[in-house]
């Protein structure tokens, strides 16, 4: 699905990625695992098409298409789904109205007609169960007066209406306490299928107990220096960063 | 100054057509306006929109009508009533300045030359009088017509808003024809206790419009002014509002969204003299602006001395989507009682990038997120009317007019 290749990124001349390579196919989760400012989320936001970085090197084919080639709507549309570590709150922005017109986008884009109203509402009745989020949240404006599990709930929510085919998840573990964790958990993995995937960007490995990754990488200083299964995440959590560090260096 | 002499020229030719017994009044006023004449940027109230562009039009005064008939229970063109529906259980309407008002305030001169020219043109005028505990929605078009040239037109509405009366009016000023237009506009409105008037006024013209409008209120005990004002840009609009809160108890609010691209200009001066105690005003002027567009906001707020427990809330916000647009806001609280709340700001503003970034990453392309932000934006003015059908309507109004960055 998404093939990076030599992946160098930086923001205001400083070298935040240096040469990331990294294949996830459909059907699979990848886990993006590494201590604070390794580069996890830049790897994330640039992924997503945030004008603010700047790839001095390598290339992203996803699904045979260069995906630095596109805009950041274009990625969209095409199926790439950020959720955000801190969700921006859209004050006097409905939400159901926001969730509409970005539903719609991807209708255009696709050639389809706009979303007839009942069917939209039936939608998202559908999937707000599935995060068990509450309706009135749906009249609010987008994020604003949220609490943090809200909004990372909302994330989420988002995805489910939008279906993605590659999903990137920054972060959206951190705020949750241990129920809503379990929550967005099994929205996603619902959503899990043969013809999507996901990346999971992430600090901690408890987000990993609940979404399964296949594989688990971990990103240090702007490149990935390790790969394995489910269990190198659990073999991080116990010994932690340096000692995994230190086991490459010598 | 050939402006100048067809001014003269128009109000000479007026006084043979006098029919209200106002004629000395009007001279009057003519000869205050010309004390002054045509202010220029050196007066403090026109620092940043030069009048003297005006002086380039020939102000050939038009008050021909046309024959319209829309949805409206009250049409002005060039300032004479062309239609009139207002239902008689509403109040009454009258053409012409009555000799009855003239004992009111209405002519007198309050050191503004815009005032003076209007008063000294004031042949048509409309006069609304609305009964003492009356209900109504009045909807008025105020139509500017030509048929070609350069002409001045001097519309003037007077409403007597009576004792516990409650009405919604919204009036649309709207140009019609070719050619280039002076619009000299007043509004003068007075309340009497406990009457509630909401006005809603939207002016859309035609690009070559001059328009000086300068809306009066007074106000006695417990009466409520709500304005919406909907300004969207042309060559050269000021609108000022003067509230003088004269009893206790009385409120007013006022509510504006302007909008201008291109190299437009747009002037809002508002004052609100807080006359008396426990009277509340609450002012709120959004603007959005691209191109080389120009607005300025100069907000008054003067709390005279028997004006305690006054509570003043006064706010401009300025969004702007290009580099070369320029606002010039600017608080004006001038407070002579001790015991007051008067709070003001202003802010000036780009579209959030991180909420653009947001929505683009949700698929939506640049100028739908700009839109969908924009729409928030004004959103907040909008929803400040009361009438559903009237909102419904500015919202698709205003929403149609959003200014391009690039223009």
């Amino acid at each position: 699905m998404i093939k990076i290749k030599n992946l160098h990124v930086e923001v205001e001349g400083t070298k935040i990625l240096k040469g990331i390579d990294l294949d996830v196919n459909a059907g699979e989760t990848h886990a993006i695992m590494g201590p604070n400012g390794s580069g996890k989320s830049t790897l994330a936001q640039v992924l997503a098409g945030h004008e603010d970085y700047e790839v001095t090197q390598g290339s992203v084919d996803y699904l045979g298409n260069d995906l630095l080639d596109m805009d950041v709507d274009e990625r969209a549309c095409e199926g790439v789904f950020l959720a955000f570590q801190y969700p921006v709150e859209l004050p006097g922005v409905n939400n159901t109205y926001f969730l509409k017109s970005a539903l719609n986008a991807h209708r255009k884009y696709r050639g389809e007609s706009e979303i007839d109203a009942m069917d939209f509402m039936e939608l998202i009745s559908d999937k707000i169960k599935l995060l068990n989020l509450k309706e009135s949240l749906l009249k609010r404006p987008v994020n604003e007066g949220f609490s943090g599990g809200e909004k990372k709930r909302n994330e989420i929510f988002q995805m489910a209406v939008l279906e993605p085919k590659l999903a990137l998840l920054d972060e959206t573990d951190s705020g949750l306490d241990i129920d809503a964790l379990r929550v967005v958990s099994n929205g996603v993995n619902a959503m899990r299928n043969e013809e999507n995937a996901t990346i999971v960007v992430t600090h901690y490995q408890r987000l990993l107990n609940y979404i399964i990754p296949d594989f688990v990488h971990v990103l240090v200083d702007g490149k990935i220096i390790r790969s394995g299964n489910k269990d190198l995440a659990i073999e991080l959590e116990e010994k932690g960063y340096d000692k995994i560090i230190e086991g490459i260096k010598t | 100054m050939k402006a100048i002499a067809a001014l003269t020229e128009s109000f000479e030719s007026t006084l043979e057509i006098e029919k209200d017994g106002i004629k000395d009044l009007r001279v009057k006023a003519f000869e205050e306006f010309n004390k002054t004449g045509i202010p220029t940027r050196k007066q403090e109230y026109w620092k940043f929109s030069d009048p003297s562009v005006i002086l380039n039009i020939e102000l050939n005064h038009n008050d021909s009508i046309i024959d319209i008939d829309e949805n409206y229970d009250l049409i002005l063109c060039n300032g004479k009533i062309v239609k009139n529906q207002i239902k008689s259980k509403t109040g009454t309407v009258s053409e012409g300045i009555l000799n009855g008002l003239v004992e009111k305030d209405i002519f007198e001169s309050k050191n503004n030359p815009f005032l003076d020219l209007n008063n000294a043109f004031a042949i048509n005028g409309c006069y609304i009088d609305l009964e003492k505990n009356s209900e109504s929605t009045i909807r008025i078009l105020n139509l500017v017509n030509n048929e070609g040239g350069e002409q001045a037109v001097y519309p003037k509405i007077i409403i007597n808003a009576g004792k516990n009366s409650n009405t919604k009016i919204f009036e649309e000023f709207r140009v019609s024809g070719k050619g280039t237009n002076f619009i000299n506009s007043v509004m003068n409105v007075s309340m009497d206790r406990g009457a509630n008037l909401e006005h809603v006024i939207l002016d859309d013209y035609a690009d070559d419009t001059y328009h000086i409008a300068n809306i009066y209120a007074k106000q006695k005990k417990d009466s409520n002014f709500i304005s919406h004002n909907f300004s969207i840009g042309k060559k050269f609009a000021r609108r000022d509002y003067n509230i003088e809160l004269k009893e206790t108890g009385a409120n007013c609010d006022l509510n504006g969204l302007y909008f201008a691209a291109n190299r437009e200009h747009i002037d809002h001066h508002t004052t609100i003299e807080h006359i008396k105690n426990n009277c509340t005003s609450n002012e709120h002027y959004k603007g959005i602006l691209g191109g080389k567009a120009i607005a300025v906001f100069n907000g008054r707020i003067h709390v005279h001395p028997d004006a305690q427990k006054t509570d003043a809330i006064q706010n401009n916000q300025n969004l702007l989507l290009t580099d070369d647009a320029t606002i010039h806001t600017k608080p004006e609280l001038e407070i002579y009682a001790d015991d007051v709340k008067c709070t003001h700001g202003a802010t000036i503003g780009q579209l959030d990038d991180k909420a653009m970034f947001y929505l683009r990453a949700r698929g939506l392309d640049i100028d739908s997120a700009r839109r969908l932000l924009m729409r928030a934006y004004v959103g907040e003015i909008i929803e400040k009317i009361s009438d559903n059908e009237i909102r419904n309507q500015m919202m698709d109004i205003m929403i149609d007019k959003l200014p391009k960055g690039d223009e």
